[in-house]
């Protein structure tokens, strides 16, 4: 035990409530040079790891060691799209929603041109096919923004209806509006909307942000 | 991580704050033991209420205001009035955990700087160092009795310095 610990302990087994004014500048002078000795560093990698599994116990109680999407940010949404083989019809694991998530790292990824700025004017949608990444960018109010182009419910490619201006599944029926929402679905199930995707533009180019998901 | 980006997920809030926990819970307690159980309070409880929209500058402040809580509630549980507070804790949130480190480092030096050279030297040995009563006795040439009177005498004056410490 390390001599500040004791001198507390020694404190608090004798003390009276509250502790007097002496001993409480007492008792902060042994705390600020113990703050500053040989005890200082990070903290033990047993306890970093014990302290996580108690966490995870609170946390994920039903889990059992399976990692739950705990949360979905437009980035990491769109991570989870990336990743799948474009050219199949079918793409699995992308949006089993109980699928172990891939780690996901906002901050590796890269800009990518899908479109030419003239070439989506206002109101416009464009699909695009990045090899990583399918999806569709639109221009409204001036801005523009994009989602993911795979159905949430088992990873179909959506293709764009342009006159109804909704992203259809060819699998079960199921139809999105271009900002993502869910439209309409015969599905006995929730289905959640379209991940959202980082979208600007620069340089003359409608860019994707295409993040990079670690295996 | 940059500040305004948002965590993915409980894991990563953890990873990327734990160490900067541990450490501001250590200059205000001043050893191992006390600081990770209470930087384990300050993550089981501020993890479940966690919004995970928030951005990691929003993430850590709120880790750093869960601290300055559960230190409060230590100090009073244990000797009924808070001993250490965190008073100058600007900037602590984005702040690199080393720093924290060195100020507390710098602080301690500063108490010992304004003590008489053998009040500074027990003091050091005891509290900065860990020594045992057996041990400091040993370095100082003294009886162990001798080193608790002059602990005792040392301590005293360290906290009338310290008083006058920023923390």
């Amino acid at each position: 035990m390390s001599g500040v610990r004791r001198y507390i302990r020694n404190l608090v087994r004798r003390r009276t409530t509250p502790v007097t004014d002496q001993e409480a500048a007492d008792a902060r002078a042994a705390v600020l040079l113990g703050a500053g000795g040989s005890e200082q560093g990070a903290p033990g990698e047993e306890f970093v790891a014990s302290l996580h599994a108690r966490l995870r116990k609170k946390l994920e109680p039903r889990d059992q060691g399976r990692r739950r999407f705990v949360q979905v940010t437009s980035v990491a949404a769109a991570s989870a799209a990336v990743g799948v083989a474009v050219d199949r019809l079918v793409v699995e694991a992308v949006a089993l929603p109980d699928t172990a998530p891939s780690v996901i790292m906002p901050e590796a990824g890269e800009w990518q041109a899908v479109v030419a700025g003239r070439d989506l004017p206002e109101g416009g949608v464009h699909q695009f096919d990045l090899g990583t990444l399918t999806g569709f960018v639109e221009r409204v109010g001036g801005q523009v923004r994009g989602v993911s182009g795979v159905c949430t419910h088992l990873g179909c490619k959506l293709s764009l209806d342009r006159t109804a201006r909704e992203l259809d599944c060819p699998c079960h029926h199921t139809a999105f509006a271009v900002d993502g929402r869910v439209l309409r679905h015969q599905l006995p199930i929730q289905l959640r909307p379209l991940p959202t995707l980082l979208v600007r533009e620069s340089g003359g180019h409608v860019e994707v942000f295409v993040p990079t998901v670690a295996t | 991580m940059v500040s305004a980006e948002a965590y993915p997920d409980w894991e990563a809030v953890y990873r990327d704050n734990v160490d900067r926990v541990f450490r501001l819970m250590f200059s205000r307690v001043g050893n191992r033991a006390d600081a990770e159980d209470l930087t384990g309070e300050v993550f089981l409880r501020a993890l479940r209420p966690l919004r995970l929209s928030a951005s990691v500058g929003e993430v850590r402040t709120y880790l750093v205001a869960t601290t300055r809580t559960v230190l409060a509630e230590h100090w009073r549980r244990t000797l009924g009035r808070e001993i250490t507070t965190f008073d100058d804790e600007r900037d602590v949130a984005e702040t690199v955990p080393e720093l924290i480190d060195a100020r507390a480092g710098e602080r301690a030096e500063r108490i010992l700087a304004a003590l008489p050279e053998r009040y500074a030297h027990v003091l050091r040995l005891r509290f900065l160092q860990g020594c045992s009563l057996k041990e400091a006795a040993a370095e100082l040439g003294v009886t162990v009795a001798n080193v608790k009177v002059l602990q005792h005498r040392a301590v005293r004056r360290a906290g009338e310095v310290a008083g006058g410490v920023e923390t």
